[in-house]
């Protein structure tokens, strides 16, 4: 054990990545078994992708916020408020289908700068931020839908072209999409000075404010990330799925604090995997999309991806006992 | 002078890189006042955290009462009648003097905490000891010195038969150390055995019969008090001598310019009215107990704290610090005592932490440029002689020299003018501290004003160009190091203030 973790290969792309890749192929061979056969099929890997998506969005976004050593509880509410207002504002109001995707990623940045502002310029704790905008966020979606559900157009419909965003033809445009996303935020995370700057604050914070670094602009700006990954989040669950329903989304904070977390970020702050928050994302997807094959009820998966939250973390704790 | 009633032989300890204690034997006796000497590092405290079980040994025997003994935590000691009454207070402000003395063993009635019989119990304790302290007041509202004797209390209600005093006297007024003597002469009385740690050699001679000194993790030898000098011990605690001459002198010519000038800076109650000027190659000496608001006075400098009233001249000009930027952006760095919590980001590596006040410089547009960054680092390793395999590695896996030699290398790259070092030695071992010390002097002679906070009598002494003493927030005095003695530091620093 000792000398894979030291094999060169290994220890670049890292060990628990390693680990995570062979525990996603040994889940898709076991539900392939396990329905015998019925799981090989192009349409389920395709759903999976669509639930990965939106998940794997608000997993990058939360994984900077967990990189400061915070949280965010609103994620998966402030992703469905920014489809509802942006949608309604399409069905309802006429507004034209590329500007109600510019206001869906307003109303998620706009949520990211209120919890950051509170946060790291009001000493907020953002377990109490983000669970008062969780609310905030499923309130503000019910005034504004006067509590409807809103659905966006098919694709054949007018402004339907907002849903090549996951599939065009037979492209994957979400999975090219997704991934690009991701390397820049691997890039913003490990080579510029804001990712310097948020991890170096959540291993310690008071060192770095010592070091006459600006902790409160850097702190807040994993959340303004946050907030923008949050709406673009939202176009890509509706561009899957079109209808939104007021006063959900909680389950979606979960599951994408649990890819996060399985994906090696530490939620004592300061350390983050990009890489492994999406292979992270992808065991949640699949995970989903596999009890649903097998003939589960949904609720089985909310259970699973609680105890994963806790394996994780608990795993991360652990590694961290150890090496103190 | 009694029978011996704890005795530890060849007690050996490592650490990882560090071997903390070197066959080291103890002897203490029924009646007796037992002094345990040495600089600090020499591995005393490390001695005292075996014998009560916060350490395992790795070799050696410890017997007490005649058995051999092993103690798995502090607790277990405790009940065994071996308690240590810590520099650092242990109790809980909030609390009653009672409740603190008793926590953890309350007498109950029921299910109900029986306050009254606690109260009746310690005001019976403080009978004995024949002080004066109300057992329902709040620990918060009593002096440092009350509460210390608190501490001393709880001790006996526990039993003991060995009480070890780990630098009792540091946070004591000249008052409250006479009465801390009388308490410890009548626990002697009543044949306890006492050890007692400290580094004031006036207090040794007065309290101690025997003296045991350790030198660097290694036992040195014992002498019998009064047969001994100053000097004879001295000696033993130096050894070989390896730190630079102290200054006799100041290094400081007359004429240097000014370049840090403070004005009844106010901040809270730890900082009260203090004003004081900085040369330029000067190594100024803070001195005072602990508490005296030197470390308060270098937070609020650096903007760490918030500033109540005051004015800060840099260079002649008038300068506002609200925030530790503005201190930064005027050349000033602060190197915390606390090093873990204020000084590095223990998980990132070497290089990341030279470069974190710093980092606009080493960026390529965007990015970073690891190159670069890892260039400097690996310049400021090798120019600081700092130990490391290489700039990657995590400052998690530094000695605590190696650690301080990274904040410096942090401080060293903005080429900050003013330095402000807190506890510069604090936790270092005995070689990494002259090294220290020779680099300060280096900076000092390059044309840096620093500014040093030190409780080290010795250190400041040694290093110091001038020395300002602080006693609870208020400076006291100024010294020249050539007018400088220990005595008229140690008197400026426990001048009772009305």
């Amino acid at each position: 054990m000792g000398k894979i973790k030291q094999n060169p290969f290994v220890k670049k792309v890292g060990f628990n990545r390693i680990v995570l890749c062979f525990v996603l192929i040994l889940m898709y061979v076991f539900f392939c078994v396990m329905t015998q056969g019925a799981f090989t099929g192009m349409d389920r890997i395709m759903s999976a992708l669509n639930y990965a998506y939106f998940l794997g969005f608000l997993s990058l976004g939360v994984t900077f916020v967990i990189a400061t050593g915070g949280i965010d509880f609103s994620i998966g509410p402030v992703m469905f408020c920014c489809a509802l207002v942006s949608g309604f504002s399409f069905v309802q109001h006429g507004v034209p289908m590329a500007a109600a995707m510019v206001i869906s990623i307003l109303v998620g940045l706009a949520f990211g700068l209120f919890n950051g502002y509170l946060v790291s310029y009001w000493s907020v704790p953002s377990f109490i931020t983000s669970m008062a905008s969780m609310n905030i966020a499923k309130g503000l979606a019910s005034v504004f839908t006067k509590t409807q559900s809103v659905s966006w157009p098919q694709s054949a419909a007018e402004g339907g072209w907002y849903r090549n965003l996951v599939k065009m033809g037979s492209i994957p445009v979400g999975l090219i999409i997704f991934l690009v996303v991701a390397i820049v935020c691997a890039i913003v995370l490990n080579k510029t000075k804001m990712g310097r700057y948020i991890l170096s604050l959540g291993s310690n914070k008071e060192a770095v404010r010592l070091s006459g670094v600006n902790v409160k602009k850097w702190e807040m700006s994993a959340y303004i990330i946050c907030g923008l990954l949050v709406g673009m989040g939202a176009l890509f669950y509706v561009a899957a799925f079109t209808t939104v329903q007021p006063g959900y989304g909680d389950q979606y904070n979960n599951e994408a604090i649990a890819g996060c977390v399985m994906g090696g970020t530490s939620m004592a702050g300061g350390l983050a995997s990009i890489s492994g928050t999406v292979i992270g994302v992808f065991i949640i997807a699949l995970l989903q999309e596999g009890i649903l094959a097998l003939g589960f009820r949904k609720d089985y998966q909310l259970i699973i991806t609680g105890i994963i939250v806790i394996v994780a973390v608990f795993s991360d704790v652990v590694s961290r006992r150890r090496k103190n | 002078m009694g029978e011996v009633i704890l005795t530890m032989k060849e007690i050996d300890k490592s650490f990882p890189g560090v071997h903390a204690l070197d066959h080291v034997n103890l002897e203490v006796r029924k009646g007796e006042v037992l002094a345990l000497m040495g600089e600090n590092g020499a591995g005393k405290s490390t001695l005292m955290k075996v014998l009560t079980g916060i350490y395992t040994k790795d070799s050696g025997t410890i017997t007490y009462e005649g058995k051999e003994v092993e103690f798995s935590n502090t607790r277990e000691a405790q009940e065994a009648g071996i308690v240590i009454v810590h520099q650092e207070l242990n109790m809980l402000g909030h609390l009653t003097v009672a409740q603190n003395i008793f926590i953890g063993r309350e007498f109950k009635k029921g299910i109900r905490i029986d306050d009254k019989k606690m109260n009746e119990e310690a005001q019976k304790l403080f009978d004995r000891m024949n002080i004066d302290i109300n057992p329902k007041e709040r620990m918060s509202n009593l002096t440092v010195g009350k509460q210390q004797m608190c501490e001393i209390a709880k001790a006996i209600s526990h039993d003991a038969k060995v009480i070890i005093f780990d630098e009792p006297s540091a946070a004591l007024t000249e008052t409250e150390i006479q009465e801390l003597f009388k308490i410890i002469r009548d626990l002697r009385e009543k044949n306890l055995g006492i050890v007692y740690i400290s580094h004031r050699m006036d207090e040794i001679k007065v309290i101690t019969d025997r003296v045991t000194v350790m030198r660097d993790g290694t036992y040195v030898g014992t002498l019998i008090t009064k047969d001994s000098t100053k000097d004879d011990i001295i000696n033993m605690m130096v050894g070989r001598v390896i730190y630079e001459d102290p200054k006799t002198e100041s290094m400081v010519p007359k004429d240097a310019p000014v370049v840090l000038k403070v004005d009844k800076l106010n901040a809270g109650k730890m900082v009260q009215d203090v004003s004081f000027e900085l040369r330029k190659g000067e190594i100024l000496g803070f001195s005072g107990l602990m508490g005296a608001g030197r470390t308060e006075t270098a937070r609020a400098l650096f903007g760490a704290d918030p500033i109540d009233s005051g004015d800060i001249y840099i260079n002649g000009k008038k300068v506002t610090i609200n925030n530790p930027q503005d201190a930064v952006k005027n050349g000033i760095g602060y190197l915390s005592e606390d090093r873990k919590r204020f000084g590095i980001v223990v998980q990132k590596s070497v290089a990341e932490n030279t470069t974190m006040a710093t980092l606009e410089e080493y960026m390529s547009g965007i990015f970073i440029d690891k190159k670069k960054e890892k260039e400097v680092a690996q310049k400021y390793v090798e120019s600081l002689a700092t130990k490391t395999p290489d700039v990657d590695q995590l400052v998690v896996n530094l000695s605590g020299g190696n650690q301080q030699k990274v904040v410096i290398a942090k401080w060293l790259t903005r080429d900050c003018d003013i330095l402000i070092f807190d506890e510069p030695t604090r936790g270092i071992d005995v070689g990494a501290k002259s090294e220290i010390y020779k680099l300060m002097n280096q900076l000092a002679a390059d044309g840096k004003a620093i500014i040093m906070i030190s409780s080290e009598m010795t250190e400041i002494l040694r290093m110091s160009d001038r020395i300002i003493v602080m006693c609870e927030g208020k400076k006291t005095g100024e010294l020249d190091i050539s007018e400088a003695t220990q005595e008229n530091i140690m008197n400026l620093a426990t001048r009772e203030i009305e």
